[in-house]
């Protein structure tokens, strides 16, 4: 038992690979480079905030305006009070939420059972699931509408939630971060006479905070930004989600760049806030060491 | 595996169950309303962009005023992927009573799917004045009644011609003249120190392609002979080379509007459609756009024999049109007929002319509300250029159109960026077409 | 009694109960997946060697799709341009995402600022990348070029105005976009990598590049495993990033399988032929999984 308790300074959170505080020099260096890469990276979104900042006919000229000529902050009252934005938002929070909830927990709980039973059968079963992966969603969009209209679901929120939260990707995603978490720690449980699904609560999933941290998010984001999908079943404006709705701003013949700036902008901001305060659960999250005890 | 065969065997049942009852699909509002011929109807009808694209919501209204006991109810849709939405839905019996035809290019689709009602009663009923309705003809009969055409005119500010002392269209054109007129605004509005240029070509294909094909003599998109179009990209590339319009690459990568290439007065002149107009006419109002004085002039001709005020100016455009849906509850049938009829009559007309959209049918009180509309150049140029115009259809109804739409398209984005020579572009779009698109 | 009885038949008991303990766990998943994705997914198949227009009852026609593909020359010429994506995307990719989570594990100021801005892109509606990064590259005007132009390129690239350099254009976004998404993966794979590893290694004199070579990349595998098969898969698969940014132009310079696959389905409305190429994606997708899963195993023995 005592060999499972970790010496207080190995915590796994501890920089792996560099330990201490990186010399002098090495350091101004690497925050330099960081510092210029981060501006690279960011200079779409910059253009981007700054453009929501415009009139509509100032969004896209020759040569680029990178900074507004006169800032219309109206814009952001506008996509509140002109647009629709507080429903799409809600639509896009309700939709995103309950995907990552349903993803997370059968996905994780089916790659356990891929991963750590052994029956006959499963590594086909496996195989077919990665095997859905691979095929473009547009080539089985519309015999899958079809199956949907039938059973009454299309033009609701429920179809997006179906159609999402049963992906292959977090079954995959789970089951090859299992596979890294050692045998011998059920091997062990099992002997203390915990049943698999004991193992796999008091165990497997404390461990596992990390990676369903990242399998959340991911999907998240994936659903928050997901558009065919919501262009095909979420017909009735009060359905909306934030991408979809961006895009009554385009019209046959015209589009409010502006405004579309605007939204666009407005829609990143929740998931940096999730991503920035949910750190320390990818990164450092609760992990034990001392298997090697 | 035995789930596999089993999963097959529920696919052999559900899939051609699925894909035979496209029609009694019936979920929409229509199902709970089929009354007698004479009481309340409702009829459902596809629109998109209902925001921004008051036509729907107008002739709904205006059918409604006439014929109290039918009712429209717009349902909406997304406005680029209008086509892509209306399919599922078809396919899913799912779709409204009544959809727009929004191109050419898709109804062969719908009509050949058996999407679409015959509705030649309505054509007969509705005459001769309204331009467009023959491209919706196959076999004899007619599957779509349209209720807008628009054309594609010449766009010119009148204010830039002074700049540079450039004489303005007077309507008798030819691409020589188009070309030189460019090219001398250029360099007038340089000397006069006005950053604008002589002309705005905007990325669609149909820029070059449309005009291309509608006023070549002998040009014919089905053949697959595509030789018509080297004079007027050769056409189109000089004047880009010459800086008198702006690059086609600098256009796609800058994401350049034309709307706020003309009406900011970055160019003087451009071809474009006749929706622009209340478009233009809008933005001015509420300060998108600079106030200056423009006017619409006919296309240039291919040559002399078409050009000028005596004469018909050919030019292309594809009609917008109603379609009614074959799933559609019998006993609505005549009031949607009632309702195709309306939109191509003269009182739907004047409502379309009075938001600034080109009706199909032509006729002189339409012309007038046009004209009547805040904000409209009312010109004698502008007004020939309106009602006088032989307009042909950009996508000839085929089932290999769409095929041969996108295969030119790829010649399009090849010629204009300069990644292919006219030439080797055409050879190469002659053979796909032949190979992949009209041996089907 | 009881003894002998299982004396006699351990391993079909065992089986059974471990079959049915499986299947206990993947029922929720399973149940959802097979109804919503595989079955349209098997649809799809039978689609395949029909003729449908979407209205109306696909007519069976057998193997006529596959031998119109044979010879079809814009399905070969998709076929190329994804393989040439992929190529240069998927190491692109690993090793800038796996240099990003290495260099971002540690403690330091503002690591979170960092992680997030990698991860920005991820999160940006793809409409929105599309146009910014079009902008950029803009022969003319864009930053891009007048860069290279300062740094003395006298004929800087036409990147997406230019068929031989819009690809590259495309390769570039796709990485840029990509990075943070699987820099978090590899974040979440590096936690798990006990510490006194390290500690070991260093104690034994090993330097910092040894330490990564002979402990991370090991102790990585199943990530990296997972990482670089969802990379072939998204790589074969690419479709809105192309769609938006260059609409497989100039010409057909940047057409991939899913965007040819979407122009015959959609725009073309031959949904019989479209599905046959999707199932030629499909299997070279799964023939090169199956292989990676393969070497996989192998490792692992």
């Amino acid at each position: 038992m005592a060999a499972t308790t970790p010496p207080a300074r190995l915590r796994l959170s501890s920089p792996t690979g560099q330990r201490g505080r990186l010399r002098g020099w090495r350091k101004a260096l690497l925050y330099v480079v960081l510092i210029v890469a981060a501006a690279g990276v960011l200079l779409p979104f910059y253009w981007m905030v700054m453009s929501s900042l415009k009139t509509n006919n100032e969004v896209f000229t020759i040569p680029i305006k990178w900074v507004p000529d006169v800032f219309v902050w109206q814009n952001y009252v506008d996509i509140w009070t002109k647009a629709d934005m507080g429903t799409w938002l809600k639509n896009t929070m309700l939709l995103s939420v309950a995907v990552t909830a349903l993803q997370v927990l059968t996905g994780s709980f089916a790659a356990y059972g891929f991963s750590k039973v052994r029956f006959p059968g499963r590594d086909v079963l496996f195989l077919t699931y990665v095997g859905t992966i691979a095929v473009p969603w547009q080539s089985y969009m519309i015999p899958q509408f079809i199956l949907m209209a039938k059973v009454h679901l299309s033009n609701t929120l429920w179809s997006i939630i179906a159609l999402q939260a049963f992906g292959a990707f977090g079954v995959f995603l789970m089951k090859q971060f299992y596979e890294s978490v050692p045998e011998e720690l059920s091997e062990a449980a099992r002997i203390d006479g915990l049943s698999e699904y004991g193992i796999y609560r008091r165990i497997i999933l404390p461990l596992s905070v990390p990676a369903l941290a990242s399998l959340s998010l991911l999907t998240f984001t994936n659903t928050w930004n997901d558009y065919l999908g919501p262009l095909i079943y979420l017909r009735s404006p009060h359905l909306w989600t934030i991408q979809l709705g961006l895009r009554s701003f385009i019209n046959q013949y015209n589009a409010e760049y502006a405004l579309i700036m605007t939204g666009s902008a407005l829609s990143v901001l929740p998931i940096a806030l999730i991503f920035v305060l949910g750190q320390k659960y990818f990164v450092e999250g609760i992990a034990t060491s001392g298997l090697k005890g | 595996m035995k789930r596999s065969i089993l999963t097959a065997i529920g696919l052999a049942v559900v899939v051609p169950l699925a894909l035979a009852s496209c029609s009694n699909g019936g979920g929409t509002a229509s199902s709970t309303e089929s009354a007698t011929a004479s009481g309340p109807v409702t009829l459902s009808l596809a629109g998109w962009s209902l925001k921004t694209t008051p036509e729907f919501q107008k002739l709904a209204d205006a059918f409604h005023a006439a014929n109290p006991n039918i009712t429209v109810d717009v349902k909406e849709y997304d406005a680029t992927n209008y086509d892509t939405q209306m399919t599922a839905d078809l396919a899913a019996g799912s779709a409204p009573d009544i959809y727009v035809q929004k191109n050419l290019k898709n109804f062969i689709t719908y009509q050949s799917g058996n999407q679409l009602l015959d509705v030649s009663d309505v054509a007969a009923k509705v005459g001769n004045e309204v331009s467009g309705l023959a491209d919706y003809k196959v076999d004899g009969k007619t599957y779509a009644i349209p209720y807008r055409q628009d054309s594609w005119y010449l766009y010119y500010n009148k204010d830039l011609f002074s700049a540079a002392n450039v004489k303005t269209p007077d309507g008798s054109w030819t691409w020589d003249d188009y070309a030189t007129a460019a090219e001398n605004l250029t360099s007038g509005l340089k000397a006069a120190g006005n950053p604008a240029l002589g002309t705005y070509q905007h990325t669609w294909q149909s820029t070059v392609q449309g005009l291309a094909l509608a006023q070549t003599p002998k040009a014919d998109l089905l053949s697959g002979n595509f030789s018509y179009l080297k004079p007027y990209y050769e056409r189109a590339l000089k004047l880009q080379k010459d800086g008198a319009q702006v690059n086609y690459g600098t256009v796609t990568t800058n994401n350049l509007n034309y709307g706020a290439q003309f009406g900011t007065q970055k160019s003087a002149m451009m071809i474009m459609g006749s929706w622009y107009v209340a478009t233009l006419i809008a933005q001015q109002a509420n300060g998108d756009a600079n106030t200056f004085n423009w006017g619409i002039a006919p296309a240039p001709q291919y040559d002399s024999s078409t050009a000028g005020t005596g004469k018909t100016p050919v030019t292309f455009g594809d009609p917008t049109g109603l379609g009614i849906n074959p799933a559609i509850n019998k006993s609505k049938v005549a009031a949607a007929k009632e309702f195709l009829a309306f939109v191509a009559s003269e009182d739907g007309a004047k409502g379309l002319a009075d938001i600034g959209i080109t009706p199909a049918h032509v006729s002189d009180a339409a012309t007038a509300a046009y004209f009547n509309f805040k904000g409209m150049p009312t010109d004698n140029l502008s007004k020939f250029t309106f009602s006088t115009h032989n307009t042909k259809p950009e996508n000839p109804v085929s089932k290999h159109t769409a095929g041969l739409q996108n295969i030119l398209a790829d010649l399009h984005s090849s010629v204009m960026s300069g990644s292919a020579s006219i030439d080797d572009a055409i050879k190469t779009a002659e053979g796909r077409a032949k190979n992949e698109v009209l041996n089907q | 009694m009881a003894t002998t009885f299982e004396t006699r038949r351990p391993g079909s008991r065992l089986r059974l109960r471990n079959t049915l303990m499986g299947w206990s766990f993947i029922l929720p998943n399973f149940v959802g997946f097979a109804l919503l994705t595989l079955v349209p997914v098997v649809a799809l198949f039978y689609l395949a060697f029909t003729s449908w227009n979407v209205f109306g009852a696909a007519k069976w026609i057998g193997t006529a799709n596959f031998t119109r593909m044979v010879g079809d020359a814009s399905f070969w010429t998709a076929f190329r341009n994804t393989v040439y994506y992929t190529v240069f995307h998927i190491p692109l990719t690993l090793v800038v995402s796996l240099a990003l989570a290495v260099l971002l594990n540690q403690k330091m100021r503002g690591v979170a600022f960092f992680r997030t801005a990698a991860f920005f892109p991820y999160i940006t509606s793809i409409v929105a990348i599309a146009v910014v990064w079009n902008m950029l590259f803009s022969p003319d005007y864009g930053p891009i070029n007048q860069f290279l132009r300062a740094v003395g390129v006298s004929d800087p690239p036409g990147w997406t105005t230019s068929g031989t350099w819009a690809m590259p254009a495309v390769i570039i976004v796709g990485t840029w976009r990509e990075m943070g998404y699987y820099m978090l993966l590899f974040l979440a794979g590096l936690q798990s990598i006990p510490g006194e590893l390290y500690e070991a290694a260093r104690v034994d004199g090993a330097n910092a590049w040894q330490r990564f070579r002979n402990i991370t990349i090991p102790s990585l595998r199943p990530t990296t495993f997972f990482i670089t098969v969802m990379l072939t898969i998204g790589s074969f698969k690419v479709f809105d990033l192309i769609l938006v940014m260059t609409n497989g132009g100039p010409g057909q310079s940047t057409l991939v399988l899913s965007q040819y696959i979407y122009q015959k389905g959609f725009l073309e409305n031959q949904f019989g032929y479209a599905s046959s190429i999707s199932i030629v994606l499909f299997a070279v997708c799964i023939a090169i999984t199956v292989f990676q899963f393969l070497m996989n195993k192998r490792r692992d023995a």
